[in-house]
């Protein structure tokens, strides 16, 4: 057992990632789609069956009619993707970019829309995926 | 067919489709009319019903004929104004998705008050839902994320919650209401109608807001089916998805081209989209000037490619509005809308763009892909249809039981549970999650009187108040007076604040029509309301029927009229505020209490009293309003309260509480024994408790004598005690410390929405 | 020649009417300015951001609207001097600018405006701010009494300021705390904050005390029919309690 984390994610038309997007694209920085996670991280978590389990049945976290659960396989943001954190004991926010239908944005990439739009330097900090790719 | 393609049309439905068009429908057609014969766009259980509502009077500019009604307020500068008032129920959306649901449910009863040609001005939300204090219980989520969808709309958009009631019952637990009201203001020279006007042969119908997606499919008929867990996958593509953003610039949008329209003198149709998407409003707009359409589905802007034409053509995505203007006009609209105010830079391919044509042969027609896919009689498409379904004359479930109260109760006791009880206790701890005040024109907020005032036009004098109420433990006993309680309690409230009552909104909340007691229910509610608001000279405006609310399991909600109330002042230094002023007034009580505690707090806390519901005597209730309106406008009164649940001695503590603010001095109440004003009419817990209606008032010494001269002929008034300078409730000889009561008050709600 | 004065309208600003119906009715000649018409910005002599939910507070209240154009007109302006008035989205959008308290580069906050304690919900409750400067230290309050106590309306989700330590000690070092929330007796404590903003702030100023950020809403306690307390022979269409600020605002830029 170890921390687990989870992507919870709107499977309905997720407005403040369209506007991210389009803001982004604004402001110089190319990338073709964002999608926008908040992240669930369970210490001690169970195997990936019973966490998806424990998630889908809290309602405060999980509605089957807007919302879709992504296990990740590592406690730590995807390639391409940005996980914002305001304190350590709240919930990541995770904006994933891409800069083609399906290619993961580059690091280089990834700090250009944490630094100028995403993350709030006064007040948050940013993690990044761990590999380079 | 109908089956596989998941709509409500019922065999009988579908056949007098077939026989009318002499073929097949289509499958787009299949879907139209499954939306537009949905029981939540065609009323066809209900509208017969309704028509027994009084819906004329002198306040009425429009009637219930149109997306909203207006009552006259006042003229200002040679201008006169109106007040344009909606009201409508999202349950079944709000219950699957709770956020969601609310949000689009505040979405769509502002566009109802837009496309009159109206500036929104306020809001209010009257909620029930089910047992919240388990946590984890579904009921706790909706009530939560109920409450969270309408602030992030509402505060978004920028437009004030002045009003609103809450209720938690075990029968609201698998169908909760969440209904809404929306008002605006308009100069009446101004109003736009929602029909194309004389003249309209040949002019564009130009659909405005976010591009049409397939999300909000299939909204009309489930809205009209019951809920079922089973079925929930199969609500999948129903979650409308609200977007407060792009409803903020469109409404302003919309105020510019008003501005270019008056300016032009132009007149014009304005219809908000609802249920049956872009077929259920260009179907009406035209059909209701006498016209037929012509629309190509291809102009209309999409989000996704692909879409399937009945997709596009019945979906309810949020956020649109439908022009009919002359073609002069369009390129007024669309430069407004996608160069001035950008939209299509706010939401993805959102925009202003003609899709279509009013036409003189009152057929409607939709093309795609240079194909006909639907071309049937408009008429036959919009007339109203009507299901003649059995009532029988609703027992009024006279209980029987008029035990005696329990003796010896303690005071101190009772007063703790009464004010933590659900009915009574604070509802602040909800509503402080709304913007009271955005707009600048709020006069009271909620919680500093029983109804919301606003004074709407920048240099005027003219305010409007605006209360909900209907109170969902009444039905039960007796439909018929329920109903008539909840509108004399609205009214109620409007009067406690000084406004002249001017008319009326409901919705009706009910079960299933096919079941007969449902519809007796129904029926027999809508007698009460008809009788109440001509015995009031409040005729109803505006209105909205939300049939079907009970699950699969046959649980249905108890019967639940649900009434708002528009009041009018000339002048708003006339209002009056709930908390106690000064010490040393002198409180009056107006009305007389009755032994009947029927629904009341006290009869659930105790379990056990006369179960009947009080009685209205509508002469004396009308005296006494006259007097508390007459009392305000002379400015007699320092602060007055309604009485509603929980009786005199709750409407006591919330003028306390009030005035309990930190370096604001505390003014308390002393109350003589109850035997003083009821001579034992009435025991002393019904005298304290008991919820037959009526004010508690607070008048100064110095106008006494004004005041007691103008009651003299008034039935029901009688001085029960005076405030004192203590934060203490004192009756007869016991006194109960007000920081604990307010402790016990505040508390219970806080938990919920901390 | 008067001073003209602009009240920005982002797309989901809407708190612009009352704004500028206040600053005319305190004798301001202000106009809105939309955002497609954001060029025009450069020959105004002053702006106002009024508040709202400019972009839906999408991804960080204030954080998409920094980089308007608009905006660049507006620091461009600011920078030269010009008065600068931000209400509760615009306080946001101003400090997400780096405007104020303006210790760090242009659009590289220092501080912000974020998600309010103890829980993060919108809340909308009467409250008073009280000036915590020398009134000349800031132009915008130079006409204000020492330690005037002002009412407002605090409505919104994310009112509490946040920094890290070091950069609320610059804060306090700088001069830069305009406001603080108080009770109505104008005594201040921990509990006058309605959402635990760190060291009770309000209100903040730029080093040249020429661009002010202010949480709560004063025009929504600005007329007499607003006030909670009403009395008996008010003139109820008469401003007053908030609208001070606003007069003093107005007082300052007819000085410049």
């Amino acid at each position: 057992m170890s921390t687990r984390a989870v992507a919870i994610n709107l499977k309905i038309p997720d407005n403040a990632a369209y506007t991210a997007l389009v803001t982004l694209r604004r402001l110089g920085i190319d990338v073709a789609g964002v999608e926008r996670s908040q992240i669930v991280r369970f210490a001690d978590a169970p195997e990936t069956q019973a966490l998806v389990t424990a998630v889908e049945k809290d309602e405060s976290l999980y509605n089957p009619n807007k919302h879709r659960v992504t296990v990740l396989e590592a406690d730590a943001p995807r390639a391409g993707e940005v996980w914002i954190v305001q304190d350590d004991a709240e919930r990541p926010v995770g904006w994933r970019l891409y800069r083609a239908p399906g290619v993961p944005a580059s690091l280089d990439l990834l700090t250009q829309a944490a630094e100028r739009l995403l993350c709030n330097p006064a007040i948050e900090r940013a993690i990044f995926p761990r590999s380079h790719g | 067919m109908a089956e596989a393609a998941n709509v409500a049309l019922r065999s009988d439905e579908l056949a007098r489709i077939r026989e009318r068009l002499g073929r097949e429908p289509s499958t787009v057609e299949v879907h139209a009319f499954d939306a537009q014969w949905s029981e939540h766009c065609s009323y066809k259980s209900s509208r017969h019903q309704l028509k027994r509502l009084p819906t004329t009077g002198t306040f009425v500019v429009l009637g219930p004929a149109e997306d909203s009604g207006i009552l006259h307020l006042g003229e200002h500068n040679g201008e006169r104004y109106g007040i344009v008032i909606a009201h409508e129920s999202h349950n079944h959306p709000s219950q699957v998705v709770p956020f969601e649901g609310a949000a689009t449910g505040i979405g769509g009863i502002v566009r109802d008050v837009l496309c009159m040609g109206a500036h929104v001005i306020a809001v209010a939300d009257p909620l029930r839902f089910g047992r919240i204090d388990d946590p984890h219980a579904h009921q706790r989520y909706v009530a939560q994320g109920v409450v969270d969808g309408i602030s992030a709309y509402g505060n978004a958009i920028g437009v004030p919650n002045i009003a609103g009631d809450v209720y938690f019952d075990e029968r609201f637990d698998d169908n909760c209401l969440v209904n809404v009201v929306a008002m605006g203001v308009v100069k009446e020279s101004e109003i736009i109608h929602s029909y194309a006007p004389a003249g309209a042969d040949g002019w564009d119908l130009v659909l405005v807001g976010k591009a049409t997606d397939p999300s909000g499919f299939g909204g009309a008929s489930f809205s009209s089916l019951t809920l079922d867990a089973a079925d929930e996958a199969s609500n999948k593509g129903a979650v409308q998805v609200p977007d407060p953003f792009l409803k903020s610039v469109i409404m302003r949008a919309s105020y510019r081209v008003f501005a270019l329209l008056h300016e032009q003198r132009v007149t014009v149709g304005f219809k908000d989209l609802g249920a049956g998407g872009i077929m259920g409003c260009s179907a009406e707009i035209t059909a209701a000037g006498g016209y037929g359409a012509r629309i190509d589905l291809d102009a209309v802007n999409v989000a996704v490619d692909g879409m399937r034409p009945e997709v596009i053509a019945v979906g309810e995505t949020q956020e649109r509005l439908l022009w009919a203007v002359p073609p002069s006009v369009t390129p007024l609209l669309l430069r407004v809308y996608n160069e001035e105010f950008t939209l299509p830079e706010i939401a993805y391919n959102a925009r202003a763009v003609k899709i279509g044509t009013v036409t003189a042969d009152k057929h409607y027609v939709l093309t795609h892909q240079g194909k006909t896919v639907m071309d049937v009689d408009i008429e036959f498409l919009t007339g109203s249809i009507r299901d003649e379904l059995p009532s029988s004359e609703s027992p009024a479930h006279e209980a029987t039981s008029e035990r005696p109260l329990v003796t010896g109760v303690q005071l101190d006791e009772l007063l703790d549970r009464v004010l933590a009880h659900g009915d009574v206790c604070s509802r602040e701890p909800l509503y402080r999650r709304y913007d009271a005040v955005v707009r600048g024109c709020t006069v009271i907020p909620r919680g500093a009187a029983d109804a919301g005032v606003l004074a709407p036009i920048p240099g005027s004098r003219l305010g409007v108040a605006l209360a909900v109420a209907g109170n969902p433990r009444y039905s039960h006993i007796d439909v018929r007076r329920a109903a008539e309680h909840a509108v004399y309690e609205a009214v109620r409230k409007v009067v406690a604040t000084g406004a002249r009552p001017i008319g009326l909104t409901d919705c009706l909340n009910f079960g299933n029509p096919r079941k007969i007691d449902h519809y007796s229910e129904f029926v027999t509610a809508i007698d009460g309301l008809a009788r109440a608001a001509e015995k009031f000279h409040t005729p109803f405006v505006s209105g909205n029927v939300s049939l079907y609310n009970e699950s699969a399991s046959g649980k249905a909600i108890p019967a639940s009229p649900i009434v708002a109330c528009v009041g009018a002042f000339n002048d708003i230094g006339t209002v009056v505020t709930m908390p106690f002023k000064a010490a040393g007034s002198v409180l009056y009580l107006i009305g007389k209490p009755q032994a009947a505690l029927g629904g009341s707090v006290l009869l659930d806390v105790l379990g056990r009293g006369d179960e009947h519901l009080p009685r209205i005597d509508y002469e004396t209730v009308c005296a006494q309003h006259d007097l508390l309106y007459e009392a305000a406008q002379a400015r007699l009164l320092r602060s007055a309260r309604a009485v509603g649940n929980g009786g005199l001695v709750v409407a006591l503590c919330e003028m306390a509480f009030a005035t309990m603010r930190k370096g604001q001095p505390y003014v308390g109440a002393q109350i003589d024994d109850s035997w003083q004003w009821t001579h034992g009419s009435v025991g002393d817990l019904e005298a304290y408790f008991g919820e037959s209606g009526g004010f508690v008032v607070e008048v100064a010494a110095d106008d006494i004598e004004a005041f007691e001269g103008i009651a003299d002929d008034v039935p029901g008034v009688c001085e029960i005690g005076v405030t004192i300078d203590r934060p203490m409730l004192a009756i007869h000889d016991e006194a109960f410390d007000l920081h604990r009561l307010r402790h016990m008050w505040y508390a219970p709600l806080r938990e919920v929405y901390p | 020649m008067s001073r003209r004065i602009a009240v920005l309208v982002f797309p989901g600003t809407n708190s612009e009417d009352e704004t500028l119906r206040l600053l005319h009715d305190c004798g301001g000649d202000a106009h809105l300015v939309h955002w497609s018409r954001a060029k025009t910005l450069p020959s105004f002599d002053a702006y106002v951001l009024p508040g709202g939910f400019a972009y839906e507070d999408r991804i960080r209240a204030g954080a998409i609207a920094a980089h308007d154009t608009a905006m660049d007109h507006v620091i461009a302006g600011a920078q030269r001097g010009k008065l600068v008035f931000g209400i509760c989205n615009g306080a946001q959008i101003l400090l997400e600018a780096g405007l104020v308290p303006g210790t760090g580069p242009v659009r590289l906050p220092t501080a912000a405006f974020t998600r309010n304690g103890p829980v993060a919900h919108f809340v909308c409750t009467h409250v008073h701010v009280k000036l915590n400067i020398d009134p000349a230290r800031c132009a915008i309050t130079a006409a204000l009494p020492r330690g005037t106590l002002i009412p407002a309306w605090t409505a919104n989700g994310e009112g509490r300021l946040a920094a890290d330590a070091a950069r609320l000690q610059e804060l306090q070092d700088g001069n830069h705390i305009a406001f603080v929330y108080a009770h109505p007796d104008g005594s201040v404590d921990d509990t006058a904050s309605p959402n635990q903003s760190a060291l009770g702030v309000a209100g903040l100023i730029n080093h040249n005390g020429n661009i002010l950020a202010l949480m709560p809403h004063p025009e929504r306690d600005a007329w007499t029919f607003n006030h909670p307390d009403k009395r008996r022979g008010d003139d109820m269409l008469a401003t007053s309690g908030g609208a001070v600020l606003f007069r003093s605002f107005v007082e300052a830029l007819a000085r410049t």
